[in-house]
């Protein structure tokens, strides 16, 4: 029950968009697709969690190994706009630090 | 292939479900817990997600635990049961299931290291509830969520 939305700027920062439950279905999905885009050159990302209504361990574990490979090619991941469901599994698991939420997408990147 | 059973018999104030232990099901407990919000209007948006974090984190838990390591024969389905009930004190969730046994000691559950992937599910349930309780009894696995409400 889940959709990715997946657009680069033109900027060059890739912008991934889950929209629905992030959860142990469909987390491996948002691992590829930030594999695919590191892989491709796309090492700044935006993940837009926006209209993402749920997330549980398995999806914060595929934001972690994100994070991971954009920052190992030399870029960064950063979440933009999280729901009250999704802030709440952050500051849950002492990530909120880790992966500090912006307010919008397309200043993910200022600072 | 069985299907879910009782896709949320109601109780009064409790919802029952008993399905496979699969990954698929996932999507059916977040049905029956929107359900017993519908029931329970009341039941402030902190709390709901407090609660349904916990629940779905120890459903993937059993589910993912269902298959790992099973002697099973591949006809022996792994099911598990859920009944979800809210009061005006708290909201509370029970779930049995028939996979193998967890080696658990849940006071050792800790939150692992900021860069790990995995490993986050029963500490995350854990920091969710005010109470989490798992008991082996007759070859099935037992837990108890308890979440007291707060707003």
């Amino acid at each position: 029950m889940i959709e990715f939305a997946v657009e680069t700027t033109a900027g060059g920062i890739g912008v991934v968009r889950p929209q629905g439950r992030l959860n142990m279905s469909s987390a491996r999905r948002l691992k590829e697709i930030v594999d695919g885009l590191v892989s491709q050159g796309t090492t700044r990302i935006v993940v837009d969690l926006a209209e993402t209504t749920f997330l549980d361990s398995s999806g914060l574990g595929a934001l972690i190994g994100g994070l991971k490979a954009a920052r190992q090619a030399g870029g960064d991941l950063r979440i933009a706009r999280p729901t009250e469901a999704v802030r709440t599994v952050f500051t849950l698991t002492n990530l909120d630090k880790v992966l500090r939420a912006r307010d919008s997408v397309e200043g993910a990147f200022d600072a | 292939m069985p299907e879910p059973s009782a896709g949320g018999s109601a109780h009064e104030d409790r919802l029952d479900l008993s399905a496979p232990a699969t990954p698929a099901m996932l999507d059916l407990v977040h049905s029956v817990l929107e359900k017993l919000w519908e029931q329970h209007e009341d039941v402030g948006t902190a709390d709901r997600i407090r609660f349904e974090t916990a629940v779905i984190e120890v459903l993937g838990n059993i589910v993912e635990h269902a298959y790992e390591l099973d002697a099973a024969p591949a006809d022996v389905l792994r099911r598990f049961d859920v009944s979800l009930s809210a009061s005006d004190e708290e909201l509370v969730a029970r779930f049995g299931d028939n996979g193998m046994p967890m080696a658990l000691d849940l006071s050792e559950v800790a939150m692992p290291g900021e860069d790990a992937e995995s490993g986050r599910g029963l500490a995350l349930a854990m920091a969710a509830l005010d109470d989490l309780s798992y008991e082996r009894v007759d070859g099935r696995n037992l837990w108890r969520l308890t979440c007291r409400r707060r707003d």
